[in-house]
């Protein structure tokens, strides 16, 4: 009998001793949680161990998967960036005083605006949302926000999960605040026969696979590499505009690695890293680093963007959306 | 008094040590989560679990669940029963090519059988472009049948494997004693075959009944399509989107675990009284029925039938998908490629995830063999309430969501992670994956050790057999099949599991349902469904080789 205790306690002292050797070599690495295009975020993590010899841990997943990680791991923190894909998003982190200040290298380079004013949140890409349509369906498309509600266009509009796209929900909030009409003009989609077919991905391939033949708020950079790719696609700004969402990357306060975590955002706005944002056609957050391939960041019209305000509604209106679509 | 502690001491410790094990690997993890359901910030709310749970939304969702769940258990019955009796009563059954058939739609991950039903069936889609004549017809299969249909087609394998292993331990001299007092097949099946199944049945539509509450990737890829919201689908949304509430999901879940608590206590009412010891030391073999003509003709009709819904529809979709080469032009000549898979094939991320996933496989179902087998036998021997309670923790988890139990570990593991620093690394997923799946080693062995009688492990005693040799040369023999059975179920389920590996995956470690996951959402479906084709046939080789193996122990 006590033989079989002294096993047991010998068992657990062994687990321990091997789980504090797994934790002894965490000098020379830095964990980055994001939401990016696969690619991207792989070139990334590659190009920067081989620019200064720090590992990266990344972790990658849709901006929900990413917070319900970060409130898990509140007792044990191991992230040192999050990258989200929503800027209403990193504002609220900061609100909750969960990230610090920094000032990157490159900062003036950075688009006005796409650094907060306590330089916390450092926009390092940006992508646009916009209607993205079937080809082989549709010749020719450029109707308006509130003339995607006309009859022509009956049950064949589609548009992402506002609760797991960063970007859709942005938008939808920019335009509930930025248009007089907004709220209606999301009802009457609505009463068109909108539908949700899942987070970005998801959304494109109802349209690309022509089950659908228009996407409402699709991001740009998805519709732009599938068209590269010779999918019968197109994309368009309506001209009543649309929310250019900075991606915000941040360092957390409870960052292990601090020092390599600046070292990160750093890399993030160097010339290297901001080419490699370009060739993923999203918009470079330099603004002295040109657009490949797609339409650049003055050509896309824009709603007045107030993020504050948009802050207010954007859970709430994306949660609507996704009721009155049920 | 003294002596009588120290007997209860040896007789018990066995189950207290697993007691202990278990209540650290899923108790603690649970409390965990109720804690977080009725705590905010350090002070108690009771007030705002029974909030979330009295929501008239919330309540449609339950109601929506249990419905599911019970048109899937009768699905599933309908398509499993025959099939499991022309498989193990019939000359059909000297094919045993067709169990390892069977079990395919079973090893095809849940959310993959349902996008190939969805890319199949949609405006659009396979079906019309194959028939473009039908119209809009397909449409319809959008419905909640669609739904329930979709579901069985893959937990049915489930539930046949069991019934068939129930069935072919029925001896044939009760089939033949009824039929020499001149009870026709009918009677027979009624009188004799059907009560020697009941409680093998219960157990199995327990499962399935489970299993569809918790399952989250088929409602949520054609569920949500269809406007039918589920348990799972707002749970998973209230744990993994901003903002995170861990108190509703957690409110939910204590449903979810009442509900599935009293349906476990009727399923072991039934099968306690309806247990009958049919496997004995006397030689006993199986009946088989000889079906002639038109019937042997219908069997087989029926088993391609099946077949070919189960596997060859979402199985045409997902290799069809894995072999176009643009999206937008669908099947037409010229649009083929095999890029996909030499992509595959060539980057380094998509091998290390098959490795990664195959470790977590292997690692797992030993772990489960290992300790599932010991509450099982612990169970057998002990007695007392505390073998009750030791069952019914093992059994947890099948009980449950999984993502409810993952939070919980996250929760859990993180808290404890000063003492013990598991979480973010390889092992918490394993443990994970132990801690989900140890019901099925506790079902599979329960199951086969119900059929064997005790006075086969008495003789052995009586001849002088220490309880190793007992157990090394009677039981084990005897409950192998169902260790082996239950390994290879966890070993497939493990190897493609989604929601646990999503959330608790280590930074930098992919598995092979993440990366599908990750081309679906950010890469190319194309790539998506290649992995799973490849996944899928590892799986199956397994299987082939598991089973060439201990149908070799069978002859010697």
């Amino acid at each position: 009998m006590k033989k079989r205790l002294v096993t047991v306690v010998l068992a657990g002292a062994m687990c321990m001793t091997m789980g504090l050797c797994a934790q002894a070599e965490e000098s020379n690495k830095v964990t980055v949680y994001m939401p990016s295009p696969s690619g991207l975020a792989d070139k990334l993590a590659e190009a920067f161990t081989e620019a200064t010899g720090i590992e990266v841990e990344q972790f990658q997943g849709t901006t929900g998967e990413i917070l319900a990680r970060l409130e898990a791991e509140e007792a044990n923190p191991v992230a040192d960036v999050v990258i989200l894909a929503s800027w209403s998003d990193g504002l609220s982190m900061k609100e909750e005083g969960k990230i610090m200040s920094y000032t990157p290298e490159n900062a003036d380079l950075i688009v006005d605006g796409w650094i907060d004013e306590d330089s916390m949140l450092f926009g390092y890409s940006a992508s646009a949302v916009g209607v993205i349509y079937n080809t082989t369906i549709y010749s020719e498309l450029s109707a308006d926000w509130a003339e995607l509600a006309g009859e022509e266009y009956t049950d064949d509009i589609a548009i992402p999960d506002p609760e797991k796209s960063g970007a859709c929900k942005d938008f939808l909030a920019g335009l509930v605040t930025g248009l007089e009409d907004g709220e209606d003009i999301i009802q009457s989609w609505a009463d068109n026969g909108l539908t949700v077919p899942g987070a970005n991905k998801a959304a494109l391939e109802a349209v690309t696979t022509g089950e659908k033949g228009i996407l409402i708020a699709g991001v740009d950079y998805n519709a732009y590499s599938s068209i590269d790719d010779g999918e019968p696609l197109a994309i368009y700004y309506p001209e009543s505009g649309t929310v250019a969402n900075p991606r915000p990357a941040m360092i957390m306060n409870t960052a292990p690695n601090v020092e390599n975590a600046q070292a990160f955002i750093d890399f993030l706005f160097s010339d290297e890293a901001q080419q490699l944002v370009a060739e993923a056609y999203l918009i470079p957050g330099r603004s002295d680093v040109e657009c490949v391939g797609r339409t650049t960041l003055d050509e896309i019209p824009q709603l007045p963007t107030d993020w504050d305000a948009m802050i207010e509604v954007a859970d709430e209106t994306a949660a609507n959306l996704n009721e009155i679509c049920q | 008094m003294a002596v009588k502690i120290r007997t209860w001491i040896k007789e018990n410790i066995g189950l207290a040590i697993l007691l202990i094990l278990l209540t650290v690997l899923i108790v603690c993890p649970l409390v965990m989560i109720f804690a977080r359901a009725v705590f905010e910030d350090g002070t108690f709310h009771p007030g705002q679990a029974w909030a979330v749970i009295a929501d008239a939304d919330n309540v449609e969702t339950i109601l929506n669940s249990l419905l599911l769940g019970v048109c899937v258990v009768l699905c599933s019955t309908v398509i499993a029963a025959p099939t499991a009796w022309l498989l193990s009563r019939t000359q059909l059954a000297s094919h045993g090519w067709l169990d390892i058939v069977f079990m395919i739609p079973f090893m095809t991950p849940p959310y993959i059988a349902s996008m190939g039903w969805i890319l199949f069936m949609q405006k659009r889609g396979l079906f019309q472009q194959l028939f473009p004549f039908t119209g809009s017809l397909s449409e319809n299969f959008f419905c909640f049948g669609g739904l329930v249909l979709v579901m069985s087609l893959h937990v049915f394998p489930f539930m046949m494997t069991m019934l068939k292993n129930a069935m072919t331990n029925i001896p044939a001299s009760l089939e033949e004693s009824g039929a020499v007092f001149g009870a026709g097949f009918g009677l027979r099946m009624r009188k004799i075959f059907a009560p020697l199944l009941t409680g093998n049945y219960a157990i199995a539509a327990l499962l399935v009944f489970v299993k569809t509450l918790a399952e989250y990737g088929t409602p949520y890829t054609f569920g949500r399509r269809i406007g039918f919201y589920v348990f799972t689908t707002d749970i998973h949304r209230y744990a993994t989107t901003a903002p995170v509430d861990f108190g509703s999901a957690a409110s939910l879940s204590s449903i979810l675990v009442c509900v599935c608590m009293l349906l476990w206590m009727l399923q072991n009412h039934i099968t306690e009284r309806t247990s009958y010891q049919l496997v004995s030391g006397k030689g006993s073999r199986p009946y088989r029925t000889e079906l002639k003509g038109i019937r042997h003709f219908a069997a087989w009709l029926w088993i391609v039938l099946v077949l070919l819904i189960a596997v060859g529809v979402p199985y045409f979709s997902v290799i069809a998908t894995s072999l176009i080469k643009l999206r937008g032009y669908g099947l037409a000549a010229g649009n083929f490629t095999l890029e996909h898979y030499k992509e595959l094939f060539t980057t380094k991320k998509s091998m290390a995830a098959i490795r990664t996933s195959l470790f977590l496989a292997v690692s797992s179902a030993t772990i489960c063999s290992v300790i599932g087998t010991a509450v099982v036998m612990a169970v057998k021997r002990g007695k007392g309430k505390l073998k009750k309670i030791v069952e019914a923790v093992s059994l947890l988890p099948e009980m449950l969501p999984g993502i409810v139990l993952v939070i919980g570990l996250m929760l859990f593991w993180n808290a404890i992670y000063k003492i013990i620093p598991l979480y973010n690394t390889l092992g918490i997923m394993v443990l994970a994956y132990v801690v989900l799946y140890l019901p099925y080693t506790v079902q599979y062995v329960t199951s086969s050790f119900t059929q064997i009688n005790d006075s086969l492990i008495q003789a052995g005693r009586t001849f002088g057999g220490s309880p190793a040799y007992v157990f090394g040369r009677i039981t084990f023999p005897m409950i192998s099949k169902g260790i082996a059975t239950g390994w290879m179920m966890i070993f497939i389920i493990s190897f493609r599991e989604l929601v646990t590996a999503s959330l608790i995956a280590p930074p930098n470690v992919l598995v092979v349902s993440t990366y599908i996951n990750r081309e679906f959402e950010q890469g190319s479906v194309s790539l998506g469904m290649a992995m799973a084709v490849l996944c899928v046939l590892i799986t199956t080789t397994t299987l082939l080789i598991m089973n060439a193996l201990t149908g070799r122990k069978k002859h010697k």
